[in-house]
């Protein structure tokens, strides 16, 4: 009996840690899935957005002893100017269609970035420090940590905002008109390369705030971004591409899974479901839970 | 006075002319049909003066001046709006918002909640259906939210690929009713049709056969065409 009622304390705290990570791989993931929607992008460098917002806080707590949380904004704006760049040099020619040219050169895009960022930074692994960093909360039997408490709540913040900016207004809407067919956007009137590169300093700038947020707790080192982005696949694959509140969704399924399988199994297989869910989504349900419709 | 006026047009893919040396004008207020058989080249017609598919060679002028060239947005800004083939409304995108993506503030009279009513006036049943998923209509619903989504634009021009395409007859005639409405209300419509019963709405049109003029006339004259009693012949 109190074995029981220990493993199904066990399993309750995996999944409340698990939505908590989740929704920060939510909000990693969105920018992946918004890319994706829009413009039929897989940005394979997506991952090296967040490792520079993660760089981005670790500068801001270690050289100015500012909390990572308060330079959201400025990682947001500098990540979207940098993507709008990486869009003009490189994405733009492959707009509409994700072939495997275009993977080749995101991967090109995040080999190179890596580099940069050793070149800068160096390799040694970095943390950051922010307000809450150590602190814990403790709700009744449960142990929660304090920044993961409030990245998640950052990360549900930003994905709201998200879906308001895409649904309320009126760039939200061609935005999504493009999603649906960028051809026919066209002929209503909707200036698609505009709202393409719009779109994708969105992106950007939403890799470069998850960033920012998750290195509160997490630990950066040059090639982080490309150990992230098996989890931002997969969260997105679940979730459904090009849905933003679907990604969200998909991100807590993977933090839920994921800590379910590392306190209840073995922490070094914690993956390991995720990438057979990954497989059983390709074969059976390839849209996800909330994918878009199509004509 | 001419609104458009396309002078040998020719649109290839490739090797492939689906359009040859096509001229005709249209003059403002009236309906110009477009008339022909699968592949005889109306689609990719639409598309070149709407900039989709690159014209091969010839000039499109609209009010006088050149549109060769243009983004399809900067064409739909000139006044000039497009029901594609198959009505491609945004499946997921309400029925409302299909219509506000499709407003251009600086072309319209009147602010984006008239020009609404004015769409909902012209097809009640959007009105009814404003905050369902576009994808969720059904066709004969799509075709009218595809034509109310141009008419957001103020069109000079409403040009319409098969809109009757799919239709049942009872709901093709009530688009081609709706579709005169429009005229009345003053738009001049380019008509692209299979179906000859829409030469009842025309002022005047021509017969495509191959990515060639056939015939060029006014309603009678294609009426009577050899190409119309073939078709109302079922031969
Ligand atoms: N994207 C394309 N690539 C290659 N050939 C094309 C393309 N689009 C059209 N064609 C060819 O051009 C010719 C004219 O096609 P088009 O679509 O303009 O005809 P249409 O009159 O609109 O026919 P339908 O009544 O079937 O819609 C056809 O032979 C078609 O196969
Ligand atoms: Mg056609």
């Amino acid at each position: 009996m109190d074995d029981l009622q220990a493993a199904l304390l066990l399993a309750l705290q995996a999944i409340l840690s698990g939505i908590l990570v989740g929704g920060v791989y939510g909000v990693l993931s969105i920018g992946l899935s918004l890319a994706f929607g829009v413009m039929r992008i897989v940005n394979f460098a997506h991952g090296e957005l967040v490792m520079y917002g993660m760089y981005a806080g670790v500068i801001a707590s270690k050289s100015f002893g500012i909390d990572p949380l308060f330079i959201l904004p400025v990682s947001f704006v500098v990540m979207a100017l940098i993507g709008s760049a990486q869009y003009q040099l490189v994405f733009k020619h492959f707009v509409g269609h994700a072939t495997l040219q275009q993977l080749l050169a995101a991967i090109g895009c995040a080999l190179v970035l890596q580099m940069i960022a050793q070149i800068i930074f160096g390799a040694d692994t970095r943390t950051a420090t922010s307000f809450f960093s150590g602190q814990y909360v403790i709700f009744g039997p449960f142990f929660l940590s304090m920044p993961q408490i409030v990245a998640f709540a950052v990360a549900v913040v930003a994905t709201l905002l998200v879906e308001l900016l895409l649904h309320t207004t009126t760039w939200g809407k061609a935005v999504r008109a493009v999603a649906d067919d960028m051809e026919t956007a066209k002929l209503v009137g909707v200036n698609a390369s505009f709202i393409n590169i719009g779109a994708f300093a969105l992106s950007a700038g939403l890799a470069g705030l998850a960033g920012s947020v998750l290195v509160t707790y997490f630990p950066t080192y040059p090639s982080v971004g490309f150990s992230l982005m098996p989890i931002i696949i997969i969260a997105t694959t679940i979730g459904g591409l090009g849905s933003i509140g679907g990604t969200f969704l998909g991100g807590i399924c993977c933090g839920i899974i994921q800590q379910m399988t590392a306190m209840l199994w073995n922490s070094a297989l914690q993956d390991v479901p995720l990438y057979v869910l990954l497989m059983l989504f390709i074969a059976f349900r390839p849209t996800g839970f909330f994918g878009l419709r199509s004509e | 006075m001419t609104l458009l006026a396309i002078d040998k047009l020719s649109v290839a893919y490739g090797d492939l002319f689906a359009v040859r040396e096509v001229s005709f004008s249209i003059d403002e207020g009236i309906v110009f049909v477009l008339l022909g058989a699968n592949g005889a080249g109306k689609t990719s017609i639409l598309r070149s003066i709407s900039g989709l598919t690159p014209a091969r060679s010839g000039s499109v002028m609209a009010e006088g001046k050149s549109i060769v060239g243009f983004s399809p947005h900067e064409v739909a800004r000139a006044g000039i709006s497009h029901v594609p083939e198959g009505r491609r409304i945004f499946p997921n995108l309400t029925v409302e918002d299909n219509l506000i993506v499709s407003f251009i503030p600086a072309r319209a009279p009147m602010p984006a909640a008239q020009a609404l009513a004015a769409v909902y006036a012209l097809f009640p049943r959007l009105a009814e259906r404003r905050k369902q998923a576009g994808g969720t209509l059904s066709g004969g619903e799509q075709q009218m939210l595809a034509i109310g989504r141009a008419m957001m634009n103020f069109p000079k021009l409403l040009m319409l690929d098969e809109p009757s395409l799919g239709l049942s007859p009872v709901l093709a005639d009530l688009v081609f009713e709706r579709l005169a409405e429009i005229k009345r209300q003053g738009t001049t419509i380019l008509l692209v049709e299979q179906n000859a019963t829409c030469l009842e709405l025309a002022t005047r049109g021509v017969i495509l056969a191959n990515g060639h003029v056939v015939l060029a006339g006014d309603r009678h004259a294609l009426q009577d065409s050899d190409f119309v009693r073939r078709a109302y012949l079922g031969v």
